[in-house]
């Protein structure tokens, strides 16, 4: 099945069976393996991807799904830097260690923070909740999104 | 985002260097690698958990469009074990299933549909054995034997350890308290489950790629495995996407070897999916444990009665050091000048136990904090208290009746804990408590042992160059999991080298090229590769500058500076770019290599010679107390924790965002192993294979975690550093039990503690007052 | 491999059915691909509904509320209309799955897969929610507890979908409660859950009760006898205590992997307690 989508800003028309999972799409066909896999059930958040600017998991949406969509990966979400400012206060709060959670933690954060200018811990612990992370127990993830939105991306 | 370019100092926080590509994407871990010729393998696991294995039917499968070959031990031409001590565990198994995740055959297929079909083809005949699923009764089974050409049946390993009077010594108690307790397996689940890519190639070379902690044992493990030359084996170590013991040892690298020598030149890839990997991977040990502790009127521990079962399921992989580890710190860190202390480390049907952050700490934690605390109550002491009285001080003998002689700021991590306000303001915080709710507080105080004992050298080999360009080039030879070690040794090694982030190249892990330097476990990876890594990088310095020296005629290397880029000699201000000296240095020169063995224990009282052998002994500790409020719905019987404190002494510290990323990651771990975490095996089959019935917390579930360090310094640790990945682990467990206990007056023997056993507790408690 | 369509109106839909009546119909994904991906289900042929904007919105339409099936949770959470008829069903959405599960499930999906433990089931059960059930010529109305039929069963036939979900606007509660006990705060499964909506009167009489409980039956659980009980007692914790055996008597739990029996059955009664939060 022909399918045409547009991938973090450039337009993709790909031949793919319709039933194949987006994140395969993502990873295998097109090489982009910033998007991870950790449980394909829904139940990790690791898979997320932007679809016309919502987060959404990777393993449970089928390919004839992208079809229009705008869809941003991690490796399209910087602006004309190198890096987005959440991804920098990442570093620099130390909120990555295996680095595995990481590029679904800046998804969800890039959601957030265009909803919430100012968001609260709790409203940012609510906002990654989806996403599980077991290196480092979140604080830093927080401490990075606060800081985040302090400098009003 | 624009890097530092100070010269890196130790003491303070460094970004992680690795978080630049890992936040973009752009880091590729080992189950990253893919290409359009390479071929997926996947296992056929047993399904059932103890048979002998009569015959498998793998002519359907193999027959099946888009299947490249099926693979059994038949194809398999080393010796098909493979394990860490004993060799246990086959590649595929040729005799007995011995669990349900056992591997029996090996499909490589064209792709992943293609692939799940095949294995769902193969059939296994076989004859059914009786279940050994109880450790503790399996130690007595003669008939029913995991093993059958183990000397001690189903016993690994048995160790026990007397010291004073042992148990005699309760009859000069004055109070004996005596419980048992129950700890379930708890599953790593580091979210990249097992993966790997590997090719053979024309020269006969065979390079896995794989997420590993491992990578030089592996090699081996792979060779013998197989039938291979060592020579002929390369393992490849990415980043890992975590691990925490879990990789500690062989998961698919074998495999991988196996299903590459069946297609020389095409890359293969095995990937497990979250069940496979649940089913299939090592776990911490479930384990049962009886505790008797005798005290004094004054508050001193007088003497202690400790046995416990570790169950390590079929096969070995590390479990008679975890349980020995278990059994060195079964008394805590106190001095108890009585003790009888015996573990068992039994073989049964259950999924692996294995290394797992903490190793066999947590357990016996579990019991013995709580046990202290017990003791306290019946004495109308503190549970701060009776701490600050019994702690080892250096010097002082801990309960296996070895002398502590590494740093030991325990005593400062209570005293702080003492003044902080969380612990002052708790009888406050407690009578606040909203309707429904009931409040707590508990403590625990922990040691922890570093690297990996006596007998097994603990050593690394550092190799650093100066390359052609000017900079300088670390060859780490232990693997970064994603606890940042890495980052660290180059903080070590710029700060010596007076250079910038950006004048240091990192080689990962890589049996070609960097050299073996052990595991990275046991809270030795930066203690023991910063050592070697120190020396090394020292050496080299003092060889550039004697070269700087001889070639300008100066006095001695002492005018001389190193700055990022450049050499400064300081009576003139000449300067001297690095990548013009280099061409001055030869290879031997540039090049520069350091070996390092850690320092082991030398006493030889209490411990025999097979317990050495596993590890124990240990030389070096760190400390921590910790601290938990806790908060318990009288609705539901839930435990929220609302603050928790950790004071550790880790000695000296490198980077302190590293150090307080560690804290907050065992902790973190700690608390999802206290609350949430139930990996639950019913007939040797594992019922939760998901992340909706394994539960780890989520963002919503931790509390923010304050930290404070005892910077103490440890003489031989890389500028007074010592272990600090693990130590924090052990201690969320106990501390939110005797926070339950000081809530409720409700002791829970068995973890976790869910809403449901704590309701049910309370149940009771009513029903027996009434 | 399997067919998909992704129809972009209800008529692209009718003939879908029409041509392929036992194809497999689903909207976020967030069960269905699940259970897809997991072998318990293998149709043949797929249709995602996603992209029908018939099947989406939210309508004042006279006295009720029409929600479209298609309506994401995240959507509704982000509804004035919503957060000012049916608190309830907004708080039990709060705390469904997760951020990234509400961003892709829907509301009639959670209805359709029917499970006990469904986040927006106790409270559509309190609030007599009546959903719209179409063929390519017919439309009907049932009332929810009609159209659940048990565990993952629902009364749909082939050729039907669930168009919309009615619900009537109330003014009249003054207590809109929903609990869910899970095994942890985010991305859980009810082990119990509960939704009530109260009317006390300002000298606190309740004039109205009604109360629903999920995880602890095959089906949502809401009793008369619970709601007699309440209607014309104080509202005061002596009353809610009182309620707590006739709640044992009505929920029907069973042991699984989450929880067991007995403690569904305690906690189930023991929520009803936390009511009393909303004491003036």
């Amino acid at each position: 099945m022909k399918i045409r989508f547009i991938l973090n800003g450039e337009t993709k028309v790909i031949d793919v069976e319709a039933d194949r999972r987006v994140i395969d799409v993502i990873r295998e066909d097109l090489g982009l393996t910033g998007t991870k896999e950790a449980c394909g059930r829904g139940e990790c958040g690791s898979c997320t991807i932007l679809v016309d600017g919502s987060p959404k998991l990777s393993c449970l949406m089928l390919a004839a799904q992208l079809e229009g969509r705008e869809i941003i990966t991690i490796e399209g979400i910087k602006k004309d830097s190198d890096m987005h400012p959440i991804q920098e206060a990442f570093i620099k709060h130390g909120a990555v260690q295996c680095g595995f959670c990481t590029p679904g933690m800046v998804l969800v954060s890039f959601d957030l923070l265009k909803r919430n200018k100012k968001p609260s811990r709790d409203e940012i612990r609510e906002a990654i909740s989806g996403n599980l992370c077991r290196c480092t127990g979140y604080q830093k993830i927080v401490d990075a999104i606060e800081a985040a939105a302090k400098r009003e991306l | 985002m624009k890097l530092d370019r100070k010269i890196v100092e130790i003491g303070r926080i460094i970004p992680r260097i690795d978080a630049f590509n890992k936040v973009r994407g752009l880091e590729k871990y080992a189950s990253d690698y893919h290409s359009k010729d390479m071929i997926w393998v996947g296992v056929k696991r047993a399904g059932i958990p103890h048979a002998r294995l009569k015959k498998i039917k793998i002519d359907k499968a193999k027959h099946l469009k888009g299947v490249i070959d099926v693979l059994t031990h038949k194809d398999v031409k080393g010796t098909n074990r493979q394990g860490v001590v004993r060799k246990d565990q086959p590649v595929l198994v040729d005799d007995k299933i011995r669990y349900a995740g056992d591997a029996v055959a090996l499909v490589l297929a064209k792709d992943k549909k293609v692939l799940m079909h095949a294995l769902s083809l193969i059939a296994i005949d076989y004859e059914p054995l009786p279940l050994i699923f109880d450790a503790e009764k399996a130690i007595n089974d003669k008939k029913n034997l995991v093993h059958e050409d183990n000397p001690d049946g189903n016993v690994l390993l048995h160790g026990k350890i007397e010291t004073g009077k042992g148990n005699k010594a309760f009859s000069e108690c004055d109070l004996v308290v005596e419980a048992s307790f129950e700890v379930p397996y708890q599953e790593h689940a580091y979210l990249e489950t097992e993966a790997g890519w590997a090719i053979l190639d024309s020269d006969g070379m065979l390079t896995i790629t794989v997420s590993t902690q491992t990578p030089f044992r592996d090699r081996s493990e792979v060779a013998e495995a197989l039938g291979l030359d060592i020579k002929k084996v390369r393992i490849i170590a990415p980043y890992c996407g975590g691990a925490f013991g879990g990789k500690d040892g062989i998961t698919v690298q074998t495999l991988l070897g196996l299903a590459a020598l069946t297609v020389p030149g095409k890359p293969v890839k095995i990937w497990l999916n979250r069940e496979e990997s649940f089913i299939s991977s090592v776990k911490r040990h479930q384990a049962r444990l009886y505790y008797k502790l005798g005290a004094k009127k004054d508050g001193k521990l007088h003497a202690l009665d400790v046995r416990f079962f570790y169950d390590t399921g079929p096969y070995d992989h590390l479990g008679g050091v975890v349980m020995a580890l278990g059994l060195e710190h079964s008394g805590g860190p106190y001095h108890i000048p009585n003790t009888n202390l015996k573990g068992w480390v039994v073989y049964t049907n259950n999924p692996i136990g294995g290394a797992f952050r903490a190793f066999g700490v947590p357990q016996v934690t579990f019991a013995m904090e709580q046990m202290v605390d017990m003791v306290a109550k019946r004495l109308n002491l503190s549970p701060l208290e009776i701490r600050l009285r019994n702690v080892i001080k250096k010097g002082d003998k801990i309960p296996i009746g070895t002398t502590m002689l590494s740093s030991t700021g325990i005593t400062d991590c209570l005293n702080i804990l003492k003044q902080h306000p969380l612990w002052k303001e708790r009888e406050r915080w407690k009578r606040d408590a909203p309707i429904f709710k009931k409040r707590g507080v508990g403590i625990a105080s922990i040691m922890h042992a570093m690297g990996y004992g006596p007998v097994v050298p603990d050593y690394a080999n550092a190799k650093i160059e100066l390359t052609e360009d000017g900079k300088f080039r670390i060859f780490c030879g232990v693997v970064d999991m994603g606890q940042g070690n890495i980052n660290s040794y180059m903080q070590i090694a710029a700060n010596i080298l007076n250079q910038d982030i950006d004048n240091i190249e990192l080689i990962l892990p890589d049996t070609e090229k960097t050299l073996s330097s052990g595991s990275s476990s046991a809270s030795r990876t930066t203690y023991t590769f910063g050592n070697a890594l120190i020396d090394a990088s020292k050496t080299l310095k003092e060889y550039i500058l004697n070269r700087v020296a001889d070639l300008i005629m100066a006095k001695s290397i002492d005018e001389f500076t190193m700055v990022p880029g450049k050499i400064i000699h300081l009576p003139t201000g000449k300067s001297f770019l690095l990548k013009e000296i280099t061409k001055f240095l030869n290879d031997s020169e540039r090049i520069v290599t350091k070996h390092y063995r850690a320092p082991v224990s030398k006493e030889l009282v209490s411990i025999d010679e097979r317990l050495r052998l596993h590890g124990i002994p240990h030389l070096i500790f760190s400390f921590v107390s910790h601290l938990a409020y806790v908060e318990i719905d009288e609705l539901t019987g839930e435990v929220e924790v609302k603050k928790y404190l950790s004071i550790t002494d880790s000695g000296k510290i490198i980077n302190p965002q590293i150090l307080e990323q560690q804290i907050h990651g065992a902790i973190a771990q700690g608390l999802g192993y206290a609350i949430y975490e139930d990996f639950v095996v019913e007939d040797g089959k594992a019922k939760t294979l998901d992340f909706s019935t394994y539960i780890i917390p989520t963002a919503m579930d931790l509390p923010d975690i304050e930290s404070i360090n005892v910077e103490l310094h440890e003489s031989s640790g890389p500028f007074g550093m010592k272990g600090a990945g693990e130590i924090n682990t052990n201690g969320p467990l106990p501390a939110v039990a005797n926070g339950v206990a000081d809530a409720l007056d409700i002791r829970i023997f068995r973890s976790p503690l869910t809403g449901e056993r704590i309701l049910m507790a309370l149940k009771e408690k009513k029903e027996m007052s009434n | 491999m399997r067919k998909l369509f992704l129809p972009k109106s209800l008529d692209e839909l009718w003939e879908i059915l029409s041509k392929d009546p036992d194809i497999s119909i689903y909207a976020g994904g967030t069960d269905f691909l699940v259970k897809m991906q997991k072998g318990i289900i293998n149709p043949s042929s797929i249709v995602c509904i996603e992209r029908i904007d018939e099947l989406k919105g939210i309508r004042e339409d006279n006295d009720k509320i029409w929600i479209g099936a298609c309506t994401t949770h995240t959507e509704l959470l982000s509804n004035h209309i919503i957060k000012e008829n049916f608190p309830v069903l907004l708080k039990a959405i709060k705390v469904l799955g997760s951020p990234l599960i509400r961003n892709m499930g829907t509301i009639g999906g959670n209805i359709c897969t029917a499970s006990p433990a469904g986040d927006t089931l106790p409270p559509l059960y309190i609030l007599d929610a009546e959903l719209e059930i179409c063929t390519k010529d017919s439309l009907s109305i049932v009332a929810i507890k009609d159209f659940i039929t048990g565990p993952g069963k629902t009364s749909l036939k082939k050729g039907q979908i669930l168009k919309g979900i009615f619900i009537r606007k109330n003014n009249n509660y003054t207590i809109h409660h929903y609990e869910k006990v899970g095994q942890r705060k985010a991305l859980s499964i009810a082990i119990v859950s509960m939704a009530a909506l109260l009317k006390v009167s300002s000298n606190g009489d309740i004039e109205d009760a009604r109360l629903s409980w999920g995880s602890v039956a095959p089906m949502v659980i809401r009793s008369n006898n619970v709601e007699d009980f309440l209607k014309g007692k104080k509202f005061s914790i002596e009353t809610l205590k009182a309620l707590k055996s006739i709640v044992e008597k009505e929920v029907s739990p069973i042991d699984d992997i989450r929880a067991t029996a007995l403690y569904r059955k305690l906690v189930a009664s023991n929520l009803v307690l936390r009511l009393i939060k909303y004491e003036i």
